[in-house]
């Protein structure tokens, strides 16, 4: 179970990393007024001041009990959480797959595996959505517009 | 008068069995990209290009254009489908075309969307027909402080709309700033923000951020919720289609208004993006049902959709009379221009009447033929949503994941794009606004560039932002805009003490 506290903390926090992130990377360009006009790094590193104080109050507002985080305490409760990691997980491991397995076969698998291990398709209408996903890819990307979608380390391996 | 009868006989070359035809096949493709993610007109223009080197110049542009209006309907289907928009300018569908479908009423939206832009097109090309000289004289008027006054214009009418958490918002309009200035700043030509990853200097992508705050970020809220895991049942009812483009002359106020929103902001050349965010934030302002908006209201589909397709239409206009291209899709059409020959800039007009009256007449039929067509498909999508949401889900992963790829063939996009998916989530759970940062990322360093260079040319004054008449104004207008939901808001704690919480919560979830 996650609380929303929890997790406008966990946000704010973020929010506010990729603030000071900015701020830092754009003091590297330079801040301020030179023979080149406003220089190149004044606008990020005004919007990560910006990003890293808003988030310091949200980051306050978040642990404050205020009314309206009184009424919704909980954010995510675990079967809630469950069903997240059950769609972010499959989708995380096809993207990292995809650098090996290639565009074609990764999502291939990935909509056999999300299909047929649930058993919401059976095993052969599975298999057949992710030939036609795969197939319908191919068509459309490579032969059609031209547009190569990734082969893999796997393809490159064999040959193709 | 003079413009009527060029254009009566350029509907004598328009109008012909080839061309129809021409129109046809450009437009279907056209649909094809504008569905398909990651690709868009640009890349459907290019591919066709070398086919059409062997025909005549007017036939040529007829097939582009054609596949041009295609591309603009098609990207919208996404946006109220699955929540992805394919193209910058369909963002502010989603806003009230999604919920709308996932209520059940996909059809309504999308015969909705289609009707509504087949006006604002409508009005785009009289437009064109009768104000092809001004229009030029206007668009020639813009230097960098008036870009800055539209870009600002464009963010006022939006950003001031009140609802969300004040600072949410700020945070998340800062971020787009941030997101939008990582990799080379064109002004200075140094690199920014790419904190040591070498492929960021080619920046972020717009489609990348927006398959994952919308696509992916829907798909995790929507998965979180039993009732959505359902697919919405929908009847393919071909009634419906007529109706709901029958029920649009009823909201006359909002397509006149969104049309010549989209106009102005065609002409000058703030782009169908801006166009759209700004239609979409003055409609929610004004409309009489504008605290509804972002539940699926009619208006907020009418309004981006009329704007959208309005600006997309006019900012032909520059391409024509001034050979400035103000879209990807115009710039790749005047390459082909000068490869069929001819030379774009004012002198077209009056050596190549038949080439520039042909291709005006054959807005007016392609609009009617690319309406037609995609009316008829709208049963064929709506039939999409009626796929149970466990197939669909990993079906709009891949989606987003092969249209975030495709944008410049690089993985790391990919793994940005399934980053701000969890962003999306979070934001979306949290009531961040989702429009401002989107909006930022789009404009922001465009914006960003037109200060810095009126800065350049006033040597640091920033009288320079009224200097002019034009300026002054649009500049003036921005402010009132912005002020003016702030006045409310300042003024409320007064009128109502304490604000019972049920209605903060109601009115959280209204927010995008």
């Amino acid at each position: 179970m996650i609380s929303r506290r929890a997790l406008e903390l966990a946000t704010a926090i973020l929010t506010g990393s990729f603030g000071v992130a900015v701020v830092v990377s754009s003091l590297d360009n330079g801040i301020g007024w030179s023979s080149a006009g406003v220089d190149a790094g004044t606008f990020p590193f005004l919007t990560g001041l910006v990003i890293v104080v808003g988030s310091l109050y949200n980051l306050v507002r978040g642990v404050l009990p205020a009314a309206t985080l009184a009424s919704v305490p909980i954010a995510i409760t675990p079967t809630e959480l469950r069903r997240l990691a059950g769609l972010f997980v499959p989708a995380a491991i096809f993207v990292a797959a995809i650098p090996l397995l290639g565009m074609y076969l990764a999502s291939a698998l990935y909509v056999f595996a999300v299909l047929a291990i649930p058993r919401h398709q059976s095993v052969p209408r599975a298999l057949a959505m992710a030939a036609a996903t795969a197939l319908a890819l191919y068509v459309v990307f490579e032969r059609m517009f031209q547009v190569t979608l990734p082969h893999g380390a796997l393809a490159a391996a064999l040959g193709f | 008068m003079d413009n009527l009868q060029e254009l009566l006989h350029g509907f004598t070359i328009a109008v012909t069995v080839p061309h129809l035809v021409l129109m046809a096949i450009g437009v279907l493709l056209g649909i094809l990209v504008g569905v398909l993610p990651g690709l868009g007109a640009p890349n459907g223009v290019s591919l066709l290009l070398p086919l059409t080197f062997g025909m005549q110049p007017v036939s040529a542009i007829i097939l582009l254009s054609s596949m041009y209006w295609g591309a603009l309907f098609g990207g919208s289907v996404t946006s109220i489908l699955f929540n992805i928009p394919g193209e910058p300018s369909s963002v502010a569908t989603t806003f009230d075309g999604y919920p709308m479908a996932r209520d059940g009423r996909p059809t309504t939206a999308l015969a909705t969307a289609f009707g509504s832009a087949a006006f604002g097109a409508l009005v785009g090309v009289i437009l064109i027909t009768f104000l092809a000289s001004w229009v030029a004289q206007v668009a020639l008027a813009f230097g960098p402080p008036e870009y800055f006054a539209v870009y600002f214009l464009a963010f006022a009418s939006f950003v001031g709309m009140g609802g969300a958490a004040p600072i949410k918002t700020v945070v998340a309009l800062a971020i787009g700033f941030a997101i939008a200035a990582i990799g080379i700043d064109t002004v200075s030509g140094s690199v920014r923000l790419t904190m040591g990853i070498d492929e960021l200097v080619k920046g972020v992508n717009f489609v990348v951020a927006v398959m994952g705050l919308f696509g992916i970020g829907e798909l995790l809220v929507a998965v979180e919720e039993e009732f959505h895991a359902r697919a919405v049942s929908s009847k393919i009812d071909w009634g419906e289609v007529f109706r709901a483009v029958a029920r649009l002359p009823r909201h006359g106020v909002a397509l006149l208004r969104s049309a010549a929103i989209g106009c102005w902001m065609g002409i000058t050349p703030g782009g169908p993006t801006a166009a759209s965010f700004m239609s979409y934030g003055i409609a929610r302002r004004f409309s009489r049902r504008g605290r509804y908006f972002g539940t699926g209201e009619v208006e907020g589909i009418i309004s981006p959709e009329t704007a959208d397709h309005a600006a997309g239409t006019s900012a032909l206009l520059p391409m024509l009379s001034l050979g400035i291209p103000g879209s990807a899709t115009a710039a790749v059409m005047m390459g082909g221009l000068m490869i069929w020959g001819l030379n774009p800039g004012p002198m077209l007009f009056v050596d190549q009447k038949d080439f520039v009256w042909g291709l005006i007449a054959s807005m007016y039929v392609g609009n009617i033929v690319a309406v037609a067509l995609v009316l008829l498909t709208v049963p064929v999508f709506a039939a999409l949503m009626r796929i149970p949401f466990v197939v669909i889900a990993p079906l709009i992963v891949i989606i987003c994941v092969v249209g975030a790829y495709s944008v410049s063939n690089s993985y790391l996009d990919v793994v940005m794009m399934l980053g701000f998916g969890i962003v999306g989530y979070l934001f979306k759970k949290l009531f961040y606004p989702l429009a401002p940062l989107v909006l930022a990322i789009v404009i922001g360093d465009k914006a960003e560039d037109a200060f810095r260079q009126s800065m350049l040319m006033s040597k640091g004054s920033l009288g320079i932002f009224f200097a002019n008449g034009l300026v002054t104004s649009l500049v003036i207008a921005g402010i009132a805009l912005l002020l003016l939901p702030l006045a409310l808001q300042l003024t409320r704690p007064w009128r109502k003490p304490a604000p019972p919480t049920a209605e903060t919560t109601s009115q959280e979830k209204v927010i995008i």
